[in-house]
């Protein structure tokens, strides 16, 4: 198939110029220039000589590519597997497709009359490769290639194809034509080996794809979901309460094709397809897999909450309406039949509906569970990563795992001892500290904040030299009075990864007021920097 | 406290409206889990509240000055710990709403450190969001859950969309499922009294000078948290009128056994001696350790 993306313009015609070859050439025109006779590839002072009247635009090629792609998405509405053809062109494998749209001869009339509803002039044909497809809709006469034709028929009625039909460079056509080859028919028969050693062997290549001797694939933009639902209608859909009930009966669709091979959404899109050939995709994902409808439907319920809130009331945008309505599961998982009992709610599968709920509203990267990294550093020690995707780790382990105290997690005795290297990684679940034997030793304000500042401030401190504690500091423009003060705690950084990166002395200091925070010099005295700078980084309760 | 002596039929009276409040018929016993969590065992705060907190409500916290909000945030996360601590073994997961900014200012929750304060991390789910609005739905949606043991939410801007009838809306959630939620004001610095809502409480919490204990030189080390706490709001109970709004009450938050203690207990209680945080006792023993 074939589109160029030059939009009918009221009456006078229109070209696009672009540098070719250092002139201002023509690089697409329309129909009403075609008509008058001017070609790409033109250059564009004999094109003005010839039709004054010619209004020329300068060629956008990311706009064109953009207007491409979106064609291409468009083209999903036929069938899922649809490839970019650069520049101008898009792939759609039909395969088992086009009995949907009453045959191959009628799914090309209204592929072009849908496009040409939209503004582009397209050229659609179908073979049974996506070589002799591509050469038809630019050099034939023929649209169709009917796929049950053989061999010798076949060859019959691509033999007057040009060579260009072929994919071939502008060099190798005109040494072919040195030789008085033009045709496809005149190589077709020759002998392969002279061909070969002069112009190379992909043309053989070609050849054998144009005839159907080899396979090649095409490479789809997306894959093709592993479940999908649709819902065409004659008119189109506009309010977002329709919208909403298409997606629920789609959905019970979906569940449908799911319990039947036992698998459960963990990925889910919706795509809408306006008339005039827009497409909008709105995807969401589950913590594990989701086959009820009423469920999926309120996840895109969020989802669709979330865009309007974020661009205005109007986030469907639906113009004249959505004619194709698609769900599609884009990846799946196994899920076994659940024994659900009458009247216990299942909590786990709460809160996996509330993590779910709030990461199609709020973005999935939103919802984080913390987990741990075993490094010194203490901004690294612990990652926030999606709590969708650890949700079934965690169910997982839980299932395993006896139900514990909470508190044997908790560390038993604060550190006392301090200015020494802490060697042991810091730890949800940090290591024993040592034991002085008795009980009573006093307790200790924990040795980490509960709240780290997203990076390091600077501070203004006031400390003796070389190594001394903080006496005051200026953090925020509020000046703070150290009271009381247990440090450092020295953290060395990861050598092996960064020559720069300088030691830290972290202190914990409570000021006059009764604040607490976690403070560090950065660099030794002398033996790394000549001046320590100091930094707040964490704040206790 | 000179309250306590009205009469019996009054609180009984005071109690079934507290149960028509919470929904259920006048008749109909609270169910179990609304019981209060006590907050530490022979608490001062547990006292004054009747026992403790409700599960089924929405309490408020707001830091007392412009640089509390760390302490608000270790005073919340200490309740959520007790609750979390009280509740069924289905409810695992603590939920803390941060919104952008909040985090910006004072900082994000952090791991190692939430474990030491004797809150588990690995429950903890942590929901950035980007306004007080989505803040708000997000706590609703979270207070529906009955998978939560508390939900924490901390909106910095939040005079601008709460009031009263967004506070009604998480209260209702809240008592549906039974789920303790609390409303951390983090950027209502004394503002607390210009609020009105339907929460069941509000604190207004100061850092305070803890209990130090002696170093072998120089300055004396930090010890536990300690907060001055100012009860702003008690909605219902018997002794909603039985406080004074501009008392003072020093805590302690004891990480360790993740409880809550008098910081300066009355010298009558015979909690008060033999304990191991007072700075006079831990000094003492110290220098016979020494």
């Amino acid at each position: 198939m074939r589109a160029q993306g030059a939009r009918k313009s009221p009456d006078a015609p229109l070209a696009t110029v672009a540098k070719i070859d250092n002139a201002q050439r023509l690089s697409a025109v329309d129909v009403r220039a075609k008509v008058l006779g001017l070609k790409p590839g033109m250059s564009l002072p004999d094109a003005r000589a010839m039709h004054p009247a010619l209004v020329c635009v300068d060629a956008d090629a990311r706009a064109e590519a953009q207007t491409l792609e979106d064609i291409a998405d468009w083209c999903r509405r036929f069938t899922p597997l649809a490839a970019l053809d650069a520049p101008d062109g898009v792939m759609l494998d039909v395969s088992g497709a086009a009995h949907l749209f009453g045959g191959e001869a009628k799914l090309l009339m209204e592929v072009e009359a849908r496009l040409e509803a939209q503004g582009f002039c397209a050229r659609a044909a179908l073979a049974s490769t996506p070589e002799a497809a591509w050469a038809l809709a630019r050099y034939g006469t023929l649209r169709l290639l009917p796929p049950d034709l053989d061999e010798t028929e076949r060859a019959r009625r691509l033999a007057d194809l040009p060579l260009a039909a072929l994919r071939l460079d502008a060099a190798t056509i005109s040494d072919l034509a040195q030789a008085g080859l033009r045709r496809i028919g005149d190589i077709m028969l020759r002998p392969r080996a002279p061909i070969a050693a002069r112009c190379g062997g992909f043309i053989h290549a070609r050849l054998d794809g144009l005839l159907g001797r080899v396979k090649t694939p095409i490479s789809p933009r997306f894959e093709a979901p592993p479940y999908l639902a649709e819902r065409r209608f004659l008119d189109g859909v506009t309010h977002r309460e329709d919208i909403a009930a298409t997606i629920l009966s789609l959905a019970h669709d979906l569940a449908e094709l799911l319990v039947r091979h036992s698998e459960g959404a963990r990925r889910l899109k919706v795509s809408l397809f306006r008339v005039d050939g827009l497409v909008k995709h709105f995807e969401v994902g589950a913590s594990r897999p989701l086959r009820e409808p009423k469920l999926i439907a309120r996840l895109f319920d969020e989802r669709i909450d979330a865009a309007c809130a974020s661009n205005g009331d109007d986030a469907l945008d639906a113009g004249y309406g959505f004619d194709v309505i698609r769900l599609a599961a884009l990846t799946a998982e196994r899920k076994d039949p659940e024994q659900t009992g009458w009247n216990d709610p299942n909590d786990a599968a709460d809160l996996a509906d509330l993590i779910d709920r709030l990461g199609a509203r709020l973005g999935l990267r939103r919802v984080s569970r913390l987990a741990f990294n075993p490094v010194h550093a203490p901004e690294f020690a612990v990652i926030a990563s999606p709590a969708a995707d650890l949700q079934k780790l965690n169910s997982r382990e839980s299932n395993s795992r006896q139900p514990q105290n909470p508190r044997a997690k908790l560390p038993r005795k604060a550190d006392a001892g301090s200015g020494r290297r802490r060697s042991a990684p810091v730890s949800f679940a940090p290591p024993p500290r040592p034991d002085f034997g008795d009980e009573d030793a006093g307790k200790y304000l924990p040795s980490r904040p509960i709240r780290l500042l997203q990076r390091p401030e600077p501070i203004d401190a006031i400390a003796c030299v070389p190594d001394g504690p903080p006496l005051r500091f200026r953090w925020r423009r509020v000046m703070h009075e150290v009271a009381a003060l247990e440090g450092p705690e020295r953290i060395a950084p990861e050598w092996w990864k960064s020559k720069t990166a300088l030691t830290r002395d972290y202190f914990r200091a409570e000021d006059t007021e009764g604040q607490r925070f976690w403070l560090f010099r950065e660099g030794l005295f002398n033996s790394e920097t000549a001046r320590p700078r100091w930094f707040m980084h964490g704040l206790f309760a | 406290m000179s309250q306590r002596g009205s009469s019996a039929r009054v609180d009984f009276l005071r109690q079934r409206i507290a149960r028509i409040e919470a929904g259920g018929s006048a008749e109909s016993t609270l169910p179990h889990q609304d019981a209060p969590v006590s907050l530490g065992e022979n608490f001062s705060l547990d006292r004054m509240l009747h026992g403790g907190l409700r599960r089924g409500a929405l309490h408020e916290i707001a830091p007392g000055r412009a640089g509390d909000g760390a302490a608000a945030s270790g005073f919340a996360l200490a309740l959520s710990a007790r609750f979390a601590a009280k509740a069924a073994e289905s409810r695992s997961s603590i939920i803390w709403i941060v919104e952008d900014y909040a985090r910006l200012e004072n900082g994000a929750p952090y791991g190692p450190g939430l474990a030491l304060h004797g809150v588990d991390p690995t429950r903890l789910v942590l929901v950035h969001t980007l306004n007080a609005k989505e803040s708000l739905w997000a706590m609703e949606e979270a207070l529906k859950c009955r998978a939560a043991a508390a939900v924490i939410g901390e909106i910095w801007s939040l005079e601008k969309a709460y009031g009263l009838a967004a506070s009604r809306r998480l209260v209702l959630a809240a008592q549906k499922s039974g789920t303790p939620g609390l409303m951390l004001a983090s950027g209502m610095a004394r503002g607390a009294h210009k609020l009105s809502s339907s929460a069941q409480t509000r604190f207004e919490i100061f850092s305070c000078v803890g209990p130090r204990l002696a170093a072998a030189r120089g300055l004396p080390l930090p010890g536990l948290a300690c907060w001055s706490l100012r009860i702003v709001k008690a909605r219902a109970g018997p002794d909603r009128f039985g406080f004074d709004r501009d008392k003072l009450l020093s805590i302690l938050w004891d990480h360790e056994e993740a409880c809550f203690r008098d910081a300066f207990p009355l010298p009558l209680s015979s909690h008060a001696r033999n304990r191991s945080d007072h700075p006079a006792d831990a000094r003492a023993r110290r220098a016979e350790v020494a």
